[in-house]
């Protein structure tokens, strides 16, 4: 099974991955991909399904704080059910969008600024290093520049410091981040690809 | 008198924005259940967008035509989807997980080559050529912008990019007195793109902050708004 997985897993990814650099390859490449795109969607129904195992069990042995593990099955049963019946383009479906899920992810994202802050506090009490004191002075000049004052900008910090921070330095540092992530995660590509690493079962 | 759905939307929002926002006098049960009904609400939604975006148009609807008139390749390319769905089913059973990685293999061998394409032409080349641009004095030109001044900001950015790369460079020798320790010249560029990531982590920073404190005032507004427009 771990050699028949592994031959798989190369012959897959090489194909697809041939697709990208010869056009004789690309059909081949779509008809894999379509294919992966439906074992995703399957994949995340089946991680659907263990919530609803995992909560439910927590239901029947009557753990503490059970309670919020049956609203929690409940309501991904009805909201299932209800897409499944009505489609998710139907006016009901778009209340339970527009009234729960964006207004909760909204609401959740506002509460970062609290947490956002705290931690920022935290930082320079914990951690005193020129990181963390070039990150608040740049997280400072940012705010003060990015303020609207009744005169306008603030002179210098909003108008020249803050611009040449952000497009300048910032993207240089940013920039080397993105190339570092590009590189690490080419590199794990290519363990899977040869086999090297094997994260669906056999080492 | 019947209900119009935009008042059960506003009604549901504004309700569901107060539990959510009760988190800053502390964790709460009202906050917990708020929280555990938008997980298993976002879930369905998910799950039910599955269905009808993928598994329906993708997986059944091409079967039965397949199945009924199709050519025998046409039956094996839409059979061989059904047969690693039902492999990744066999995942739920702890028995007959084993076969399920045959269906993993398939999806982690797939998007190995998607993130490695994704990697060398989506990110790599991009950011690197853009970084040579910096220092291309007729595009400098055609945007009216000093030539020193170009060199001047293309030098930073190349600076941030080397160094900011360097400093995850952990490769280290064993010192006579037993201690590990970066090579010298490692240490100096490391040090230098510790000051390029403290920055750009400091404008990320004030970026998302802004986000926040806008979705933040956003919530205030629509609560305010709810009341007004009674």
């Amino acid at each position: 099974m771990r050699i028949l997985t592994a031959v798989i897993a190369i012959a897959v990814g090489s194909m697809v991955l041939l697709g990208y650099f010869s056009t004789s390859f690309i059909n081949i490449q779509t008809l894999l991909l379509n294919w992966a795109i439906i074992l995703a969607g399957v994949a995340a129904l089946a991680g659907v399904f263990n919530l609803i195992t995992v909560h439910g069990n927590k239901v029947r042995q009557a753990e503490k704080n059970s309670i919020y593990s049956a609203v929690l099955v409940i309501s991904l049963i009805a909201t299932f059910i209800l897409g499944i019946i009505l489609r998710p383009q139907h006016a009901v479906m778009q209340v339970i969008l527009n009234g729960i899920i964006l207004p909760v992810e909204s609401t959740l994202m506002g509460l970062l600024t609290i947490t956002l802050l705290y931690a920022g506090i935290r930082l320079l009490r914990r951690r005193v290093d020129v990181m963390s004191i070039f990150f608040i002075i740049s997280a400072v000049i940012i705010f003060l520049g990015s303020a609207t004052l009744p005169s306008g900008d603030i002179p210098l910090i909003g108008t020249l410091v803050r611009p040449w921070l952000s497009q300048i330095w910032a993207m240089g540092g940013a920039r080397g981040i993105l190339i570092g992530v590009a590189l690490g995660t080419l590199v794990t590509g290519l363990r899977v690809l040869f086999g090297v690493e094997r994260p669906y079962g056999g080492k | 008198m019947a209900i119009s759905l935009d008042l059960i939307t506003g009604v549901l929002s504004f309700l569901f924005t107060l539990m959510i926002l009760s988190y800053l006098i502390g964790d709460n049960p009202v906050f917990r259940l708020a929280v555990y009904m938008f997980i298993g609400i976002t879930s369905g939604y998910i799950a039910s967008i599955i269905w009808w975006q993928v598994l329906a148009p993708r997986l059944l609807m091409p079967l039965l035509p397949a199945l009924l008139s199709g050519s025998i390749v046409e039956k094996v390319i839409a059979i061989t989807p059904l047969l690693g769905a039902v492999f990744i089913l066999m995942k739920l059973s702890p028995r007959l997980s084993k076969i399920a990685s045959i269906a993993m293999a398939f999806l982690v061998g797939a998007g190995a080559a998607v993130i490695i394409a994704g990697a060398l032409i989506g990110t790599i080349i991009p950011q690197i050529s853009a970084t040579i641009n910096f220092f291309d004095p007729q595009l400098a030109a055609q945007r009216n912008i000093n030539v020193i001044e170009v060199l001047g900001n293309g030098a930073i950015i190349l600076v941030g990019v080397v160094t900011s790369l360097g400093y995850f460079h952990f490769s280290a020798r064993q010192q006579a007195n037993g201690t590990v320790r970066r090579f010298f010249l490692i240490e100096i560029i490391a040090f230098i793109g510790k000051i390029f990531i403290g920055t750009t982590l400091g404008v990320i920073f004030a970026g998302v902050y802004a986000t926040a404190l806008t979705a933040f005032i956003e919530r205030i507004s629509s609560l305010i708004n709810f009341f007004g427009n009674f």
